[in-house]
């Protein structure tokens, strides 16, 4: 899929605490989708959600919503990760 | 010449840490059953000794003589009378701050890296694993292993990995193995990298890095740490406002205001929570934890209790949020969105104890580069957050013409951060009118799930 090339747009990334590129949030959420965060970040940018909407697939697009809309907290994602790990290790 | 620094001797540093959950009730976090989580649940990352703490309701904690022997390095840090900014912004009001960009890695993270090491050591543990994004936290563990002879193992996000080269030298010379996340040592990092072989990373893949290399160690020998959002990282860090309160007393002086940035809640928890005990018990103090207005959960969101994942399976924490459905206009009201904030933070919040205030992305640089040009120190963009109440509040304290005294922690510098200043400085960062839309449907979009209860302090 071919998106107007906004790549280059930079802002201090809230989760790592160093300075990114939107390309960068375009890449780094899970099962290939931008990061949860993306909405949050650059809505004072530009209408990130109009962009996300038209250069998303549809599904993608609601799963990341869904995402962004539904925190992941400390103590969750840990015993997520925990239980994930020890299932894998048994295989 | 006025006096700038207060200091404590070294054998007036505090003896306790403050453990909040002794005189505040929380709502536990809840499992996919819709029950508490079990401390057992965590033992495969965390040592027990941290688990009991973790759920411990004792108020007043020992610090171990072996974890005083390393904060000692730097502690007791100063309590700084800001007289270059209160010169600088003309105000009557007297401003302090702790200086926490004194530690030997710049910020106030090692004050629960140090603790946390010691009790995975007084443990039997070998080896600890983290995450880290840009370094810092990553640092404070280095640094606080080291001293304990203690492996360390850090996972750092590959974007950060390569643009903040001197973050992974500090780690190396304190004798840390940080690698680039995704590594080829995890079956979480080989998968990425198999997807794609260049992939910058991102802080999800590190996390899960970090938590496979501790559970997957068959000796039983490794453990996970976490530098922000738990129990006892928060009470770690009361150290730092203990101090205060004792330098305080020492100038006959009592905070008006307290202020800190609550990005993950701890640097702000540790300078407030021991003022939040003596507001509980009567004390006239206003305590104002400090968030970017691109995110404002605390200032907008509902108490709730919610998920943490899309498919419901991760346990339901009671926190102020958005909601899962909330779907923010375009432009306007996109920073106000669901974000998870520090269990203990958000109910004192709800108590009323706490009255979060949201600052903007200009106004935070614009406040930073004012301190640096009076105080000298160059701030930690974190820092910043709060700088930026602090100026409002100071000049607040002008107009009114009262004398105001307000307490702000400074919670690191920025010396390896600059690139954000280098944007604010070509004016790529800018604010924009906020909304007050859509937040009247949030509680809405949880209406399905249980209700915290609307606690109070014991």
């Amino acid at each position: 899929m071919t998106r107007p090339n906004i790549d280059h747009l930079e802002r201090r990334c809230p989760r790592l605490g160093s300075v990114v590129s939107f390309g960068y949030c375009m890449i780094s959420g899970e099962d290939n989708l931008p990061c949860w965060k993306i909405f949050d970040c650059w809505w004072e940018t530009f209408d990130v959600d109009g962009y996300l909407k038209q250069n998303l697939p549809n599904p993608a697009y609601n799963q990341l919503k869904s995402m962004a809309e539904t925190p992941r907290n400390k103590i969750g994602s840990i015993i997520e990760i925990i239980n994930q790990a020890k299932n894998q290790s048994k295989d | 010449m006025e006096q700038r620094k207060i200091l404590l001797r070294e054998d007036e540093i505090p003896r306790q840490w403050y453990n909040i959950l002794a005189d505040i009730n929380l709502n536990p976090p809840l499992g996919p059953d819709g029950k508490p989580v079990r401390p057992e649940m965590l033992a495969p990352v965390f040592p027990m000794n941290l688990i009991e703490q973790e759920v411990s309701t004792q108020r007043w904690i020992d610090i171990p003589e072996e974890v005083l022997g390393v904060l000692n390095i730097w502690r007791p840090s100063p309590l700084v009378r800001a007289l270059s900014l209160e010169k600088a912004l003309g105000t009557p009001a007297r401003i302090y701050y702790k200086n926490e960009s004194v530690s030997p890695p710049g910020s106030h993270k090692p004050n629960t890296a140090v603790p946390q090491a010691y009790y995975n050591k007084v443990f039997g543990i070998k080896r600890i694993t983290t995450e880290t994004g840009a370094g810092q936290w990553g640092s404070a563990l280095a640094f606080a292993c080291s001293q304990y002879g203690i492996e360390c193992k850090v996972f750092m996000v590959r974007i950060s990995f390569d643009q903040k080269p001197y973050r992974k030298s500090m780690m190396a010379t304190w004798g840390a193995n940080c690698v680039a996340s995704p590594s080829s040592e995890t079956r979480a990092g080989r998968a990425a990298l198999e997807k794609d072989p260049n992939t910058p990373g991102s802080l999800g893949i590190a996390i899960s890095e970090a938590i496979e290399a501790a559970v997957t160690d068959e000796s039983g020998q490794t453990r996970y740490a976490l530098g922000s959002v738990l129990n006892h990282v928060l009470m770690h860090q009361t150290i730092i406002g203990l101090e205060a309160k004792k330098q305080m007393e020492k100038i006959g002086e009592y905070p008006d205001i307290i202020i800190g940035c609550a990005g993950g809640g701890s640097n702000f928890a540790g300078l407030a929570l021991p003022f939040v005990y003596d507001k509980i018990h009567g004390k006239q103090v206003a305590i104002y934890p400090v968030e970017p207005a691109a995110c404002p959960t605390m200032t907008k969101a509902p108490f709730v209790y919610d998920h943490g994942d899309t498919a419901k399976y991760t346990p339901l924490l009671a926190m102020h949020s958005l909601g899962h459905a909330f779907v923010p206009p375009p432009i306007h009201a996109g920073g106000l969105r669901y974000h998870g904030m520090a269990p203990i933070v958000s109910q004192l919040i709800d108590e009323g104890i706490m009255e979060p205030k949201a600052v903007r992305q200009e106004q935070v640089f614009k406040a930073g580069v004012l301190a640096a040009r009076s105080e000298g120190i160059i701030p930690a963009p974190e820092t910043n957050h709060a700088l930026a109440t602090v100026v409002d509040e100071a000049l607040k304290a002008k107009q009114e013409g009262k004398e105001k005294v307000i307490l702000f922690n400074w919670s690191g510098h920025g010396l390896i951060d600059m690139a954000a200043y280098d944007n604010y400085f070509a004016g790529k960062i800018k604010d924009v009118e906020l909304a007050e839309a859509e937040i009247e449907k949030a509680e809405a979009e949880c209406a399905g799930y249980p209700k915290p209860t609307h606690l109070k302090h014991k």
